[in-house]
């Protein structure tokens, strides 16, 4: 089973490279929307799928680093060096002022997250002499280090491929460590956990950081993508869309989150340029999800292959 | 017959026979390139979903209309979603460029979609032909070479209009109910600034989100003293604002006077208690008494049932300026440095107008004041419309300023 998994990771791997030599430009840009809308569902899943906290101020994270990237950018002219490590810091910061959200479980803790990622999307909204309001920030230029411009699509399509793999491996290193299995077991049950010993706000405090440093590194890579902003970016609907993301794809799982930003994007991209009622294909998807897979698209492989019970513990 | 008639004749036919040929080569030429590909990007789904289809529908009257060719060459059309979300709107342009290979963008309506579209046109070099979205910035502050408008920017319809609320309405104090985003900014701070210039007083702005589901306190947080409303609100607010101002008995109290309100796509819902009240300052109403404007409202009413909205004449108009364009540079599309240097240069004879481009790729244009009134149409019955009842001729969009002062004061920010 090993081996079948490294051999299906390794095909994975040898699409990926191959989509700019074969897929037309539209695809690969679609496809790197994808992994970046992908790894921002990846944030949210290491809260839902593992420590089961339902964070609904994701965007916040995303957005404040699109931001902070796009305005030292285009208004101060600092260096990609400079903005985009500032970006994700920017997101960082705000997720360790956000974390005390931890203290809260349950609907309460949906509810102030709700409540938090309103802020943000008030202030870029409302701010407009330094965010550009409504009209957002246009122009962002491309990434350049040491002079090197990434301005092809085709190269910053394997840039953020290089991005997304590392982040993957750290992320599946995280996930099976200790620190992940005492999230888990906090996800099964907290109060044992806390008779065992340990202090599960905090470590609930240090996955909201985690998973918030993700989704500013996500804003970065988007901002580069779209040289554009605007404040949806920092919206409620995205925050909602990137969980479904996670829960259609497969929570819990790390290529989950990447199916389920596929499907999202693909259906809304693609199928709406022929069918009219794409949102209604978008429903039954959810729907059948919901029904027959609900584990997401990633659980029902793994069932389908027969590991099913596997899958559901194991990351 | 002499040498040198024989010599004139021949030089003569052979002339013509050079003409003829580059005539023949130069049709070839134009049938070998295929087809000119035009991309319209609109919401068909979500918020704006019906101003959306609006457009998509005047966009199609004309291109029926047009034989769907252009410059002797045949036109194809691809209609994408934007679904009113700018991160949609950029991928459906670049899905426009790079997979449906269109020569040219006409869209979108949404005012944020605005730069974003803008963006894709600048890194692609693909023109946009800029229809409703109407962000001040793109013909302004922000403007793109690849980017003309054929529409309107907010504050245009809104400057008109402070002039007309003190000169004819004779309002000295007034409060305004404003929509709270871009657009609803730059309209009402339009009017604001040219009314204030005159010696008009504000007593009040009361600003709205979009999708205010109740209109009571606004209404009821009126100035007691003021001496007029004047109202800016779109989509469903629209609708919601008529409700609450009769509902409420403010017509007993107040004067309203939309300033961008009851437009052809919102009548429909509204009714009778309309009739005789100021609807909007706009570009366009339907009711407008020339023949260029029968002509095109008998076309749509006949083909659609329904009288079109300032969306409908919008894209028909950003469509036939896209058409006299391509008309003018004999269809060579490809030629994207002509093709906007066309758009730029041309008069068009729109339903709405004559319209020109200014030096900042907005185009000069009439604004019309209009009162609701009920009219027959042949096609439809009885129906609601604007009916214009004062016109301000060759409206810019920097109104009576010099442009650089304009520009200098910097964008309406609330």
């Amino acid at each position: 089973m090993r081996r079948y998994r490294v051999i299906l990771a390794l095909t994975a791997l040898a699409a990926a490279l191959i989509v700019p030599l074969v897929a037309g430009q539209f695809w690969m840009t679609l496809i790197t929307q994808i992994y970046i809308y992908g790894l921002l569902a990846l944030s949210v899943d290491l809260l839902l799928g593992h420590a089961g906290l339902y964070s609904l101020c994701q965007a916040s994270f995303f957005a404040v680093a699109a931001y902070t990237t796009a305005i030292l950018e285009v208004r101060y002219g600092y260096p990609t060096l400079v903005a985009a490590p500032a970006g994700l810091v920017a997101g960082t910061l705000l997720a360790v002022l956000y974390g005390c959200a931890v203290r809260t479980r349950g609907v309460y803790f949906i509810l102030i997250t709700i409540a938090l990622g309103y802020i943000i999307w008030g202030a870029v909204y409302r701010w407009a002499s330094f965010t550009g309001g409504d009209n957002g920030i246009t122009n962002v230029p491309p990434p350049s280090v040491a002079g090197v411009s990434i301005a092809s699509q085709t190269t910053y399509y394997y840039f953020v491929l290089g991005v997304v793999i590392l982040c993957a491996f750290g992320y599946r290193i995280l996930i099976r460590s200790p620190f992940g299995l005492s999230l888990r077991g906090i996800k099964g049950s907290e109060s044992r956990m806390q008779s065992l010993g340990y202090r599960t706000t905090m470590h609930l405090y240090a996955a909201f950081v985690i998973s918030g440093a993700i989704a500013s590194l996500a804003g970065v890579l988007y901002v580069y993508y779209n040289r554009f902003i605007n404040p949806v970016a920092a919206s409620f609907q995205i925050s909602v869309e990137v969980s479904l993301m996670a829960i259609v794809g497969g929570s819990g799982t790390i290529v989950g989150p990447f199916i389920g930003a596929g499907i999202f994007l693909g259906l809304r991209n693609w199928v709406s340029s022929f069918f009219e009622m794409h949102t209604a294909v978008m429903g039954i998807v959810f729907i059948a999800t919901v029904l027959w897979a609900p584990s997401g698209i990633a659980g029902f492989i793994g069932r389908w292959r027969g590991d099913g019970a596997k899958t559901k513990d194991r990351p | 017959m002499s040498i040198a008639t024989l010599h004139r004749r021949f030089i003569c036919a052979a002339g013509a026979s050079l003409l003829a040929t580059a005539l023949v080569t130069a049709s070839a030429f134009a049938q070998q390139t295929g087809p000119i590909k035009i991309g319209l990007l609109v919401p068909l789904t979500g918020p704006l979903a019906t101003p959306g289809i609006d457009m998509v529908d005047g966009f199609k009257l004309f291109w029926e209309q047009a034989g769907n060719t252009a410059g002797g060459r045949k036109v194809e059309y691809v209609i994408a979603d934007t679904t009113c979300n700018p991160d949609q709107a950029i991928t459906q342009a670049r899905r426009l460029v790079h997979q449906e290979k269109v020569h040219i963008m006409i869209g979108p309506l949404c005012g944020h979609e605005g730069p974003a579209v803008a963006q894709v046109s600048k890194e692609t070099g693909i023109p946009l032909v800029m229809d409703t979205a109407g962000a001040d910035s793109v013909t302004k502050w922000d403007r793109t070479p690849t980017v003309v408008r054929t529409a309107v920017s907010a504050s245009q319809i809104g400057h008109p209009f402070g002039d007309y609320l003190y000169k004819e309405l004779g309002a000295r104090n007034v409060t305004f109910i404003g929509q709270d985003y871009t657009w609803g900014h730059e309209v009402t701070l339009g009017i604001v600034q040219t009314y204030k210039e005159l010696g008009g007083k504000v007593a009040k702005i009361i600003w709205n989100p979009i999708g205010t589901k109740d209109y009571g306190p606004t209404v009821a947080s009126i100035a007691p003293d003021s001496d007029a409303v004047v109202a800016i609100v779109v989509g469903a607010d629209r609708i919601r604002l008529f409700e609450s101002w009769f509902g409420f008995g403010m017509d007993k109290k107040f004067k309203i006077y939309g300033g961008y309100w009851m437009h052809q796509d919102a009548l429909p819902q509204m009714d009778d208690r309309a009739i005789g009240m100021i609807g909007n300052s706009l570009h366009y109403a339907a009711g407008l008494d020339t023949p260029a404007n029968k002509a095109f409202v008998d076309a749509f009413a006949n083909k659609y049932k329904r009288l079109p909205s300032w969306f409908s004449e919008s894209a028909y108009t950003a469509s036939l300026w896209t058409r006299t364009a391509i008309e003018a540079i004999k269809g060579n599309v490809e030629d994207k440095d002509a093709f906007l240097k066309a758009m730029r240069g041309a008069t068009v004879n729109a339903p709405r107008g004559t319209l020109k481009m200014d030096a900042y790729d907005n185009p000069i244009q009439n604004v019309y004041v209009t009162r609701i009134q009920k009219i027959n149409h042949p096609a439809i019955g009885s129906v609601l419309t604007n009916v214009p009842i004062k016109t301000y001729e060759n409206v810019s969009q920097f109104w009576t300023w010099n442009p650089e002062e304009f520009l200098k004061r910097g964008p309406y920010k609330r």
